[in-house]
């Protein structure tokens, strides 16, 4: 070591590479987001070509990474509902692996399932969640991937499989493919027999699927604006962003966008932003897809040994089954004496009322009904007339008459469509 | 000179060292003859040997446990902990996803921790930086020999999770977390990926270690400094407030491994692990460099 020159400035010099590498890192971090964004340019479209376009979409086979998240401003609630075990979806609330799976018991078995499945809407609406999507002509998978953890849907044409790797179940779900099939023809075949006698009936030909198409546009711009956005990049592809806006004052949505891939127009991105936010409520993209057909081996599915399978078979009505069900509910809705929920206003400000004792009728048992509601309560706010749960795009009340109004609008709305039924 | 150097703990591998740095005409050569004196003296010691002894025995009370007082009910405690009376290869898994949260890091933080202020405490240091260019290539070295700890300390774990699994349970083909099941072969060689997983996780820790080491003289310090900025990170990684700053946390993927028990296996995590252990291990090497360059060597 050269002692004798070792001035203030040269001992400066020597700490060039510690402070280097920090600045280096930082610059990457910056510029290599800002490359993968730099400079889009695909052919302009306006919303209508754009949307024929999304629709003409034929994708059959991809693969890909989605990544899905949510900032509704709901508290966090993995400390009240004690079922954090394993860790809710990468969410990074459970590091402390051991520790985390210890607490992981509210219940025995299926005496908390009831409380699980409250957990896992709540865990979607909080967080982030990955999942990988296959798909190849008939067959799909979603595979969503939680901390040491999974949770799979296998789609066939033989049916369904959905496997949860933590609960170390699995469900088949069947149809009973010649039941759907004939379900199929004979709907086809009365479609037919519709369409031709309203051909003959107006003596002009229908409407094209184009005509269709404008004229939905324009019963949408009634509500709200439609516009095509800055073109940008998901998942490393150009992409068209198609963005809603909607002109009512009520609601609060601030902002639909839609990324429609520029090559394939398959909807890669989609975002909720609330009024006034910058940041979306709530998200899901793409964060990488290819369209090549992924391997067959991805698509298979049996049931591990030491599995619990529950088998479901969906049965497959007639249809003339379907008619009667139609006819039925038709009459039912007549009947006032069996509460049905009603939906008040229209577009982005449309309330849903569910009248008292229209829910809570779906078999839960009283246990899991108790459990909810003292959630319930941690989860709401008293106001004149109810308690209100309010999210940054979901407002809902619950009034102390026992109805419950939800919609997309502000608290200020949902307290007037109580009070005056309008 | 050979008083002061026998003062410390260290032994024969020690002197041998000596005679290699003094001979700058072998520089390259100097370099590996360095690492191995190196990690000839980190694994002769029998506090290195302790480490790996408290790791190994996690593996054995998780096996002779359930042995013992039978299956755990399924969901509960840590994951695979279920699965082990079906399948014993599952006691090297579950004991890694134990040991990943704190006791790996223990270790690590000892060794790391100990890499300079160790032999400074010692008085050993400035023997070794006789050589000219010697700190930067002490620093390497040093390094190296962490990162070898690492792998040792993950496969250890791992290994004789296998080993005890495979006297202590039946052993068969392994359900992995997609359903899918796979050989027991094939199963071996997610778990020597998982222990490849754990070793890439624990490098950026490392260099933390190794650049708390230079700032001081007082080895403890620097093992518990690593050893609580890693707990302090985990706990960040817990707070739903700061989610802004967990992909930034070096702990941040370090459960990331269920990923190799996936089919087909993600990579994903693996590559981000191994981005982000790169740029903690640049960034602290640099300030460990930095500091260690401009240090006075006084003892």
């Amino acid at each position: 070591m050269r002692r004798s020159d070792t001035g203030a400035s040269h001992r400066l010099v020597r700490w060039i590479p510690a402070i280097a590498a920090p600045i280096a890192i930082g610059v990457g971090v910056v510029l290599v987001p800002m490359q993968a964004n730099a400079a889009v340019d695909l052919p302009d479209l306006t919303p209508e070509e754009l949307l024929e376009f999304a629709a003409s979409s034929e994708v059959d086979a991809l693969s890909g990474t989605i990544e899905q998240t949510s900032e509704l401003g709901l508290p966090d609630l993995s400390g009240l509902t004690g079922t954090m075990g394993g860790g809710a979806g990468g969410s990074g609330s459970d590091s402390f692996g051991p520790g985390g799976g210890d607490d992981g018991a509210t219940g025995d078995g299926e005496a908390s399932a009831s409380a699980t499945d409250l957990d896992d809407l709540i865990s979607l609406a909080t967080g982030t969640h990955t999942a990988k999507v296959y798909l190849d002509g008939t067959n799909a998978r979603l595979q969503v991937l939680d901390r040491l953890a999974e949770r799979d849907v296998y789609l066939s044409e033989a049916g369904a499989w959905i496997y949860d790797s933590r609960e170390q179940a699995a469900t088949h779900v069947t149809v009973d493919r010649a039941a759907l099939d004939a379900l199929k023809a004979e709907a086809e075949a009365r479609g037919e027999d519709a369409r031709a006698r309203m051909l003959a009936e107006l003596g002009t030909p229908l409407p094209t699927p184009e005509d269709v198409l404008d004229e939905a546009l324009a019963k949408l711009d009634e509500t709200t604006d439609v516009s095509v956005g800055t073109d940008a990049r998901v998942a490393g592809r150009e992409v068209y962003e198609l963005v809603l806006v909607p002109r009512d004052a009520d609601t609060l949505v601030g902002e639909v966008s839609v990324a429609i891939d520029g090559d394939t127009g398959l909807a890669l991105a989609a975002s909720v932003t609330a009024r006034g936010s910058e940041e979306p409520a709530f998200s899901v993209a793409f964060t990488d897809v290819s369209f090549d057909a992924p391997d067959a081996s991805v698509f298979a599915f049996t049931p591990p040994e030491g599995t619990a399978v529950t088998e479901h078979e969906v049965p497959v009505p007639t249809v003339a089954e379907l008619e009667q069900w139609k006819a039925e509910a038709e009459a039912e809705a007549g009947d006032a004496a069996s509460p049905r929920p009603e939906v008040i206003g229209e577009g982005w400000s449309a309330v849903v009322v569910l009248p008292a004792g229209a829910y809570g009728q779906g078999g839960a048992g009283a246990e899991g009904l108790g459990e909810a509601s003292a959630m319930l309560n941690t989860l709401t706010e008293p106001v004149d007339g109810g308690r209100i749960l309010s999210t940054s795009l979901v407002t809902v009340l619950f009034t102390d008459d026992g109805r419950v109004l939800a919609g997309a609008v502000t608290a200020d709305r949902l307290l007037d469509a109580a009070a005056s039924g309008r | 000179m050979s008083s002061e150097v026998e003062a410390g703990t260290t032994s024969a591998g020690r002197g041998d060292r000596e005679a290699v740095v003094s001979r700058p005409a072998l520089q390259a050569g100097g370099t590996l003859s360095l690492l191995g004196s190196e990690l000839l003296t980190l694994f002769r010691r029998r506090r290195t040997w302790a480490l790996l002894g408290a790791l190994a025995l996690i593996p054995i009370l998780i096996g002779v446990a359930i042995r013992v007082a039978g299956a755990a009910p399924t969901g509960r405690g840590p994951a695979f902990l279920d699965q082990i009376t079906n399948n014993g290869l599952f006691v090297g898994v579950t004991a890694i996803i134990v040991a990943t949260p704190l006791f790996l890091p223990l270790t690590i933080g000892v060794v790391a921790g100990d890499a300079i202020a160790g032999e400074a405490s010692h008085g050993t240091l400035r023997y070794l930086l006789i050589a000219p260019a010697g700190r930067i290539r002490l620093l390497v070295v040093k390094y190296v020999a962490a990162a070898v700890f690492c792998a040792a300390a993950a496969l250890t774990v791992v290994v004789m999770g296998t080993i005890v699994g495979w006297v202590l349970f039946p052993i068969g083909p392994v359900t992995l977390l997609s359903g899918a099941t796979v050989g027991v072969g094939d199963a071996l060689l997610r778990f020597l990926a998982i222990a490849a997983y754990v070793t890439v996780s624990l490098l950026g820790m490392s260099a933390i270690g190794l650049f708390l080491s230079t700032l001081t003289t007082v080895p403890v310090g620097a093992m518990a400094a690593t050893a609580i900025l890693a707990v302090a990170s985990e706990i960040m990684d817990a707070l739903p407030q700061l989610e802004w700053l967990h992909p930034w946390l070096f702990t941040h993927y370090w459960l990331g491994f269920g990923d190799l028990m996936r089919e087909p296996v993600v990579w994903d995590s693996f590559a981000e692990n191994a981005l982000l252990q790169a740029g903690y291990v640049l960034v602290f090497g640099a300030l460990a460099v930095g500091r260690f360059i401009t240090k006075d060597v006084l003892s």
